[in-house]
């Protein structure tokens, strides 16, 4: 009789429970982002906008996202500025976002430069800054938990295989001496960093002979390439964003001109793109990294990278916006908020940060494997292998991977042809 | 390093001449600003990106289909909108208002039109593999796109002084109501040059994809800064200074390029900062009140 009562009193705690939970559940939770619709980083950042919007649309399909705490579906609502590649703008937003829409979930903009301006907004606001790709090292500091970068890796992680392929296998290929071309912005400052510890640690085994940095809106390499050419180099490294990389591709071929090595990041990031302007024969045997948008891994959750590039292309029929990593970027974001949605204690922020947390080294999508440092919220997994672009026997440009050597698919050519 | 940065410099600095012509004619000719003048050289650029396309017409002929559509519509919208901003109290302040408009719908529609990513024209197309000059290596592209600038600019020059429109666009240009008064069609003069200058910045597109890498519908904002510090320098109103003050740029950004990379971009800045300071009028500044 006692266990009959208090079995009864369970049950009605118990609905009563659930019932209190589902009448606080919100009719929709608020993602905030901006997205860049024209200026230097509109093709990115709308394919990465794009990239989201395909899951977005997915999960609303289903009837929303299983959201924890309140144990249920809930639909997804996007909230959407155009920040036009202006930081300004973006600051302006990235507040609006907070304080007038008061979104649940604040995602930020493509890349480190519209990423900057968010990071101490979001900070002062308490509000946890979901970072797709904006992986300046300097975000990531041990005393703002209000950040976790989704993507990509930081990118003081970026060049480590390339750097470990020139410090390791370059000398024994014959490369001595490196030309380092890069664009001043976080992202690619913090790679020239990096590629300047790796080389100063190989003891000599190779030198920087050219070390310079450009504008990040360079548009003419001429005179810059006629320089790196003086010095003489064994292998080249050009770091800049897609309209930087293709500037530099062009003029070098414009100038009938091939380094004996050359790395730039853009032609296996953006491939379409950049093959759209530079062509298969400007991109034949450029050093890259290989990207998820190329590299098929095995995902545990969400698409494959098949059925997403299909998917793209049905619901992006128009092709102004080309498919490529930041696509899978987007995509990316929307997996991790999935995971974490499904697993946090509440809807609070640092819940929400320790959510996404909890995923790493366990979540497993078409991005590779998702790793972040607890303490502070970069991400070092999605490691990006080194590749070199080949042409077929169609002249359609493939991707060879070099290393490192257990994801190798083929040798490096050195020096190019 | 120090002859190829200065022969480097006097090509791209001849492109950039162009570049600033259109923009310092209907300065010249009005004294409005046109903030579109950026926009108007990209879709110059589309024009020869889609007209290359579809039917494969080589950019030195597009040229002329640019040139010929430019004027068409820069004639009307002549009538359409200057003689309205020239009777207001503050014309250059409201051309400003205005053109800055013009700007934002042009670039919201082209991003529409267009998509956003970066879109060019094969280097080849103008010409296969580098040209040797004194010594030095340039891509085809540079060297026929500067042939070219130069062409633009000889034609300028023969429109402003060896032709009777000529004659009367300068004398516009000195004094728009003594023009008037001698009996001197103003408005037809003005709407012929307002048609020429969307005419040069749109050629100027034809060759963007040439020696800007790539174009995008947003590409105007950088070029309307980089071509006012032009024609400031070679001088306000006076389009034949606008070839000093692009040799200039020219050759300061090469060697900048050269000698502090990192700081290249700030030199339209600079060179806006030091003729200000040094000589407000610009290079060629005496001349254009006695033309």
């Amino acid at each position: 009789m006692v266990r009959a009562k208090a079995l009864a009193v369970f049950a009605v705690i118990f609905f009563a429970v659930s019932a209190a939970h589902a009448a606080d559940a919100p009719a929709e939770i608020k993602i905030g982002t901006l997205y860049a619709s024209s200026g230097n980083y509109a093709g990115v950042s709308m394919a990465q906008y794009q990239g989201l919007r395909i899951w977005l649309d997915q999960k609303n399909a289903e009837g929303g996202v299983m959201v924890k705490p309140f144990n249920k579906k809930i639909p997804l609502k996007l909230v959407s500025y155009d920040d036009q590649s202006n930081t300004a703008t973006a600051a302006t937003l990235y507040n609006q976002l907070i304080t007038q829409d008061k979104v649940d979930i604040l995602l930020a903009d493509f890349g480190s430069v519209l990423t900057s301006v968010a990071v101490p907004i979001a900070r002062d606001h308490q509000m946890l800054l979901i970072d797709q790709t904006g992986s300046g090292a300097a975000f990531f500091t041990k005393d703002n938990p209000y950040i976790v970068l989704t993507s990509l890796p930081m990118s003081s992680v970026w060049p480590k295989h390339m750097t470990d392929f020139l410090v390791k296998e370059g000398p024994k290929l014959g490369i001595k001496r490196v030309a380092l071309l890069y664009a001043t912005n976080d992202f690619h400052g913090t790679q020239a960093a990096a590629v300047r510890d790796a080389i100063k640690a190989s003891n000599g085994a190779v030198e920087l002979v050219y070390d310079n940095g450009v504008p990040t809106n360079t548009s003419s390499y001429t005179v810059t390439i006629n320089n790196i050419q003086a010095t003489n180099p064994d292998a080249v490294l050009e770091l800049g964003y897609v309209n930087n990389d293709i500037a530099f591709l062009r003029n070098l071929q414009d100038g009938g001109i091939k380094f004996k090595w050359l790395f730039t990041i853009y032609p296996g990031l953006e491939t379409e793109v950049v093959e759209k302007n530079v062509g298969p024969k400007g991109m034949e045997q450029v050093f890259t990294y290989v990207p998820s948008s190329v590299m098929e891994y095995k995902p545990e959750f969400g698409m494959s990278l098949s059925q997403f590039r299909t998917t793209w292309n049905s619901k992006y029929p128009d092709g102004k916006v080309e498919f490529g990593f930041n696509s899978v970027a987007g995509y990316t974001t929307g997996l991790v908020l999935e995971k974490a949605l499904a697993t946090t204690d509440s809807m609070a922020q640092l819940a929400l940060r320790k959510a996404i947390l909890g995923q790493s080294g366990k979540l497993k999508t078409i991005d590779g494997t998702f790793e972040i440092l607890a303490e502070t919220g970069a991400q070092v997994g999605e490691v990006q292998p080194l590749g070199q672009i080949s042409l077929d026997e169609h002249g359609e440009v493939k991707f060879v991977t070099v290393y490192p050597p257990e994801l190798a698919t083929g040798k490096p050519v050195y020096p190019a042809k | 390093m120090l002859a190829y940065a200065i022969l480097a410099g006097l090509i791209f600095g001849l492109y950039f001449s162009l570049v600033g012509l259109g923009l310092n004619l209907v300065f010249g000719v009005m004294r409005i600003v046109n903030l579109a003048h950026g926009d108007v050289l990209m879709l110059g650029a589309f024009a020869a990106f889609w007209l290359f396309k579809l039917f494969g017409l080589h950019p030195v002929l597009s040229i002329f289909a640019v040139f010929a559509v430019f004027v068409a519509v820069g004639w009307p919208l002549y009538y359409l909108v200057v003689p309205r901003l020239l009777r207001a109290k503050d014309p250059e302040m409201l051309s400003i208002i205005f053109f800055f408009g013009l700007s934002q719908v042009i670039v919201a529609l082209a991003s529409i039109a267009f998509g956003s990513s970066e879109r060019s024209i094969p280097g080849r197309v103008l010409g296969s593999g580098p040209y040797q000059i004194l010594g030095q290596s340039f891509p085809a592209a540079w060297v026929v796109t500067g042939g070219v600038s130069a062409l633009a600019v000889a034609f300028v020059y023969l429109y402003l002084y060896r032709t009777r429109l000529g004659y009367v666009t300068r004398a516009v240009m000195v004094h728009r109501e003594e023009a008037l008064a001698t009996g001197i069609d103003v408005h037809r003069v003005s709407a012929i040059a307002f048609g020429i200058g969307l005419a040069l910045s749109g050629i100027a597109g034809v060759f963007a994809p040439f020696m800007l890498g790539s174009v995008t519908p947003a590409m105007g904002v950088d070029i309307n800064i980089t071509s006012f510090a032009v024609i400031v320098v070679g001088s306000l109103g006076n389009p034949l200074g606008t070839v000093l003050g692009g040799i200039a740029y020219g050759i300061s950004l090469m060697f900048m390029q050269t000698y502090f990379s990192s700081w290249a971009n700030l030199l339209p800045y600079l060179l806006l900062i030091t003729i200000l300071l040094v000589r407000p009028s610009g290079l060629l500044g005496r001349k254009v009140r006695s033309a």
